[in-house]
């Protein structure tokens, strides 16, 4: 197992957390721990789609970019970081406390960070 | 249908079905459905209008998929409680029969579906009531003075045989005060007090019927002046009071705004309904990008909530060299909010989902 599948892994294990993924900015997985219910490819093409819709329209507006994006829905909630090249995504159920969790995932989001700047 | 025919257009229906999933839009859900009415499978086909609907609820081909799979279930239903009343006839059946077919536009079969069910049940007031409410509604349609002649006379015969009827005394109050004969709405709304005296609403409505001049009792002559002039004597309750109760609410989310506004760190905030926005803070006009981000990530977000099926997107906060894009929505209403970092993000969610649930809580008392 990689590095990066490494703490992918670790961070799915934190409770609340339903999956987690690394999505490359042109939409492929990198590494991922998803929920049975999940398929990857499904979250890679959302989570593409949503976060390359917001920054064009933050670009557009002349806002820059979006760093991390967290949503909340009725039945989950998830989180967005960008790294360099790639989106960390963690899905969570609807019960999850995001204050508590955010602590974990920027960890590992700065740790991704890294080790995908040294691969 | 033999069995290749049928593998034939199973095939069919997965490449629909998985079209739909990766390339949405209202023609792949609209080519998905009409193969589901084809195959006679409407429940399928209303599942995928209203799924198409949630991503592009604008879309008239899908609310004509919608109209069409629901008429196709009604249809349906109507086939299923005819089987059912041709072997064990009953009022409760024909009055759910009766209503289908008055949804359908079907007035031919709903003519003979009540003629059965008063010759079959000659003491229930039922087939009147509905018969009544058939005719009243192509009367508010058109204003034209037979229907409302057949109207009133059918909702009278319902309540001469049940004095009870409370629906049926309403619709006739209501339908009399409407062309202009309020001395006699009054008598059968006050009958209806004697049922219902804690009803607010029948209060409100007593209220409001009382303080309209009185046109006589002619009927006939009432509803041939209401035909020829092309407008009813008197307007509804609502229609008499929306103005206020509106701006009263709009009063109420712009004060709700400000208050955001004036939370430390906030620098814009937005109520936005469909096309109009009621702004707040340092926003120059109706092209201010902030107000463009807050529409497109709020259709994002519902999209990929939809797609990952976890139910509907209320609430994101967008981070960026920009501070923070705190986004609160319900359907087709939105409120929004740009502040610096380290604002009380806990706090602004809390008050744009007070803002959007207010406004729909208003919206719905206001229609």
């Amino acid at each position: 197992m990689s590095k990066i599948q490494e703490m992918v892994v670790e961070l799915r294990s934190t409770p609340g957390i339903k999956g987690v993924a690394l999505i490359t900015s042109d939409g492929l997985v990198a590494a991922e721990s998803l929920d049975e219910r999940y398929r990857s490819e499904v979250v890679a093409g959302l989570t593409s789609y949503l976060l390359m819709t917001t920054n064009r329209s933050l670009r557009e507006g002349g806002l820059g970019q979006c760093t991390q994006f967290v949503l909340h829905a009725t039945h989950g909630k998830a989180v967005f970081t960008t790294l360099d090249d790639s989106y960390l995504v963690v899905l969570f159920d609807q019960f999850a406390d995001l204050t508590a969790a955010r602590r974990e995932v920027q960890g590992i989001a700065s740790r991704l960070r890294r080790a995908t700047r040294l691969a | 249908m033999h069995l290749i025919q049928r593998m034939k257009i199973w095939k069919e229906l997965r490449r629909l079905e998985q079209r739909a999933r990766e390339e949405p839009s209202p023609t792949t859900f609209v080519d998905l459905g009409q193969v589901y009415i084809n195959l006679e499978m409407n429940d399928k086909a209303q599942r995928v209008a209203e799924d198409g609907l949630a991503l592009f609820p604008k879309s008239v081909e899908l609310r004509k998929l919608l109209d069409c799979a629901r008429r196709g279930l009604r249809k349906q239903r109507a086939v299923e409680l005819r089987t059912k009343l041709t072997r064990s006839p009953n009022p409760k059946l024909y009055r759910e029969l009766a209503q289908l077919q008055i949804d359908l536009g079907d007035m031919t079969a709903l003519h003979a579906t009540c003629q059965e069910w008063s010759v079959r049940f000659p003491d229930d007031a039922g087939a009147w009531l509905v018969l009544g409410q058939a005719r009243l509604l192509n009367f508010y349609r058109d204003l034209a003075a037979r229907e409302g002649q057949e109207a009133v006379r059918c909702l009278e015969r319902a309540v001469q045989m049940d004095g009870e009827d409370v629906q049926a005394r309403r619709l006739l109050g209501e339908v009399l005060y409407r062309i202009g004969a309020v001395s006699t709405a009054l008598d059968h709304l006050q009958a209806l007090q004697a049922h219902e005296e804690q009803d607010p609403e029948l209060q409100a409505l007593l209220r409001h019927v009382s303080s309209l001049p009185d046109h006589g009792s002619d009927v006939d002559s009432l509803l041939d002046e209401v035909e020829e002039h092309g407008c009813l004597a008197h307007p509804s309750m609502t229609a008499a009071q929306p103005r206020a109760s509106q701006d009263e609410s709009l009063g109420r989310i712009r004060d709700s705004l400000a208050q955001v506004a004036e939370i430390p760190g906030v620098r814009k905030a937005a109520y936005i309904k469909g096309s109009r926005a009621l702004v707040k803070g340092a926003i120059r006009d109706g092209k201010d990008p902030f107000l463009r981000v807050v529409r497109v990530v709020a259709k994002a977000t519902h999209r990929f909530a939809r797609r990952m099926d976890i139910g509907s997107a209320s609430k994101s906060v967008v981070d960026g060299p920009f501070g923070h894009i705190c986004i609160c929505v319900y359907g087709e209403v939105l409120a929004g909010v740009q502040c610096d970092n380290g604002t009380d993000l806990e706090l602004v969610l809390a008050e744009l989902q007070e803002i959007v649930a207010g406004s729909l809580y208003s919206g719905t008392h206001d229609a």
